[in-house]
C-alpha cells in the first residue's frame, strides 16, 4: 500500500451520516506499510460540501470514507484523483482500523446492530 | 428481520393498535403511500415500509437495528433529531440523502408511540418541488413557449381545464408539444402532487396493452408472475396520460370507455372491477373525425373524450413563434453547451424564418441544438445549419427577406 491521508466526516464517534452537514473530522496518515503516522480530529468552521471538498484538496487527503454524499461531490472528488469510500456506516475508530487492515469497502455498515428493545 | 416480529407486541398495545394483528398492521403500512420507519428508543430503525425502501435505496431487513439518522441521512436527524426531540414533528420539510446518492427533498412528520417507540412519516415532496419548479418557469403553462396569440389563447385555456376532472383531448401535428400540454394541465390541477403516467402503447401487444392500463391479476397470462396495478390504479388521483389514442386497438377502446363511465378497471384475470380516480388525456396526432372514419377510433369515445379538446397549432401558423423560439432555445444551448453564441447571421435567420417546419417545434429545438453546436463564433451562419433546412428553402424559391424583429412583449408560454 502507498502512503495515504484519510478523512473521516464525523458525527460524534460516528463516521457522519451526510458529508454536507460535518462539522468534525477525523484525519489520519498512513505511511507504505500501512502504519499510522498521524492523526488529527479537527473541527470545521461551518458545515459546507463545498469547503469540505476545498479543505481536502489543500490537505491532500487521497482517501474519504464518508456515508451519504451526494453525486457531484462524490465525482469531483473522483475526478481530482481523491478515492472515495461510501455509503460506510459505523464508529470511526473500528473504519480507520478497517481501512489500515486493507478490509474496508464501500457500503460497509460495522455499527453492531441493537435488538428490538434499543439496547 | 421479518415484518411480523419488527414491532414488539407491547408497543402495538399500548399505541393504540392492539386489535390489529402485527402482520397485518405492517402490511398496512407497506401500502401506505409515504415513507414510514419506526424506531425505538435508542433511534434505531425496527420497521420501514416499502415506499420507505424505495426512497432510500435501503432494505429492511438491511436496515434494521442501524441508527435512523444513518440510514435516512436526512438534514433533520443530523441538525435537530426529531425522535431526541420527543418525536413530535408534523410537516418538517427536510431533505434525504439515497443510497444512490440523490438529494430527496421530504416532509418529516414523527408521532411518539408508547415505549420510547416513534414512528416517522417521509413524504417524498420531488414531484411537488418539480411542478413548483415548472410553475415558477418564465413561461405560464410549463415547458410550453410561445407568444403568438394561438398560444395565449391556449396559455390562457389551460388553467381552466385543468380544474376539471374531464377527459381531455389534445390534438396536434407531430413535435407540436402535446405532450408538454397534458404536463402543463395535469401541473395546473389539484392532481399536481399526484403521479403524471405517460403511456405509449403502439409499439406494445394488445395483452400488454391492457395490463398496462388497467394491471392483471396472478396467472393472467403465462408471465404474470404477480398481480400488477396497472396505469389507472398506480396513478391514484393522479393522470393517464395515452400519447396516441389512434393505436389503442378497439377492445381496449371499448373498456376505456367503461372506465369513464363507471369509474372501473378491471385487471384481465380479474372477475370484478377496482374503483379508479385518475384523469384521463389523450393525445392523436391525426384528426379524430379522420380516425373515426377509418374505423381506428370509436366514435362513442371520441363523444366522451371530445368534450375538452385542446389543440396545438403547428408552428407554421404561428405567427412569430419561431423567431421568438429560434432566440429563446439559441440562449437555452448556448447557455448549455457553454457557447458564446449570441444570434443568428441574417443569412442564417432568413433561412430558418422560411424553413415551414414540418417537425414543429421539436424539430426546431433539434436545429437549433445542431446549429449551437457546430458554431465556433457568435454568430450562427447559414453553414451551421443541417443541410436540409438550406435545400429546403433553395428547393421551394427563393428566400424572403427577413421579417423585421417582432415587438418585444414579455411572454407567457
Amino acid at each position: 500500500m502507498s502512503a495515504h491521508t484519510l478523512l473521516v466526516p464525523l458525527l460524534r464517534m460516528d463516521v457522519a451520516p451526510r458529508f454536507d452537514l460535518a462539522v468534525e473530522v477525523l484525519l489520519v496518515g498512513f505511511d507504505e506499510s500501512s502504519a499510522e503516522t498521524g492523526r488529527q480530529h479537527m473541527m470545521l468552521a461551518h458545515s459546507s460540501a463545498d469547503d469540505l471538498c476545498d479543505f481536502i484538496l489543500r490537505q491532500g487527503v487521497t482517501v474519504v470514507v464518508a456515508n451519504g454524499i451526494e453525486e457531484g461531490y462524490y465525482h469531483y472528488l473522483r475526478w481530482k484523483r481523491v478515492e472515495v469510500l461510501d455509503g460506510v456506516m459505523g464508529p470511526a475508530d473500528l473504519v480507520v482500523e478497517r481501512f489500515a487492515q486493507g478490509r474496508l469497502a464501500a457500503g460497509d455498515i460495522l455499527f453492531e446492530r441493537s435488538d428490538a428493545r434499543g439496547n | 428481520m421479518t415484518a411480523k416480529s419488527a414491532l414488539p407486541a407491547s408497543a402495538r398495545a399500548e399505541s393504540g393498535l392492539a386489535g390489529l394483528p402485527g402482520a397485518a398492521f405492517l402490511e398496512a403500512l407497506d401500502r401506505f403511500p409515504a415513507g414510514v420507519a419506526i424506531v425505538d428508543r435508542a433511534r434505531c430503525i425496527r420497521f420501514m415500509n416499502r415506499r420507505l425502501e424505495a426512497m432510500t435505496g435501503y432494505g429492511r431487513e438491511e436496515a434494521a437495528g442501524l441508527p435512523c439518522a444513518q440510514v435516512l441521512k436526512s438534514a433533520a436527524c443530523v441538525r435537530a433529531c426529531p425522535v431526541a426531540a420527543g418525536g413530535d414533528a408534523i410537516g418538517q420539510d427536510t431533505d434525504l440523502l439515497t443510497r444512490s446518492r440523490q438529494r430527496l427533498p421530504v416532509r418529516l412528520s414523527a408521532v411518539p408511540l408508547a415505549e420510547g417507540y416513534c414512528l416517522e412519516v417521509l413524504e417524498d415532496l420531488s414531484p411537488l418541488r418539480d411542478a413548483e419548479k415548472r410553475l415558477a418557469a418564465p413561461f405560464g403553462a410549463g415547458s410550453l413557449l410561445g407568444r403568438s396569440r394561438e398560444m395565449e389563447r391556449l396559455f390562457g385555456l389551460i388553467p381552466v381545464l385543468a380544474q376539471s376532472d374531464a377527459p381531455v383531448l389534445i390534438t396536434g401535428e407531430t413535435g407540436s408539444g402535446k405532450d408538454l400540454a397534458a404536463e402543463a394541465l395535469h401541473a395546473a390541477s389539484p392532481r399536481s402532487r399526484e403521479p403524471f403516467l405517460r403511456l405509449n402503447v403502439s409499439p406494445m401487444p394488445e395483452a400488454l396493452i391492457e395490463s398496462e392500463l388497467f394491471g392483471h391479476r396472478q396467472g393472467a397470462f403465462p408471465w404474470a408472475e404477480a398481480d400488477k396495478a396497472g396505469a389507472f390504479i398506480a396513478a391514484g388521483r393522479g393522470t393517464v396520460y395515452l400519447a396516441e389514442i389512434g393505436d389503442l386497438p378497439s377492445p381496449q377502446q371499448a373498456k376505456l370507455l367503461g372506465v369513464l363511465d363507471q369509474g372501473l378497471a378491471t385487471p384481465v384475470g380479474a372477475t370484478s372491477g377496482v374503483k379508479v380516480a385518475a384523469r384521463l388525456m389523450v393525445a392523436t396526432n391525426r384528426d379524430p373525425e379522420d380516425l373515426v372514419r377509418e374505423g381506428r377510433l370509436r366514435e362513442d369515445l371520441l363523444r366522451r373524450l371530445g368534450a375538452m379538446r385542446i389543440h396545438l397549432p403547428p408552428l407554421r401558423e404561428r405567427e412569430g413563434d419561431v423567431e421568438y423560439l429560434l432566440r429563446h432555445f439559441l440562449g437555452t444551448y448556448a447557455a448549455a453547451l457553454r457557447k458564446e453564441v449570441t444570434g443568428y447571421a441574417p443569412k442564417a435567420l432568413r433561412l430558418l424564418l422560411d424553413y415551414p417546419w414540418p417537425g414543429n417545434v421539436r424539430e426546431l429545438k433539434n436545429v437549433v441544438e445542431y446549429a449551437v453546436m457546430v458554431c465556433s463564433g457568435r454568430l450562427v451562419l447559414p453553414l451551421h445549419l443541417p443541410q436540409h433546412v438550406a435545400q429546403h428553402v433553395a428547393e421551394s424559391g427563393q428566400a424572403r427577406p427577413a421579417k423585421a424583429p417582432a415587438r418585444p412583449r414579455r411572454s407567457s408560454p
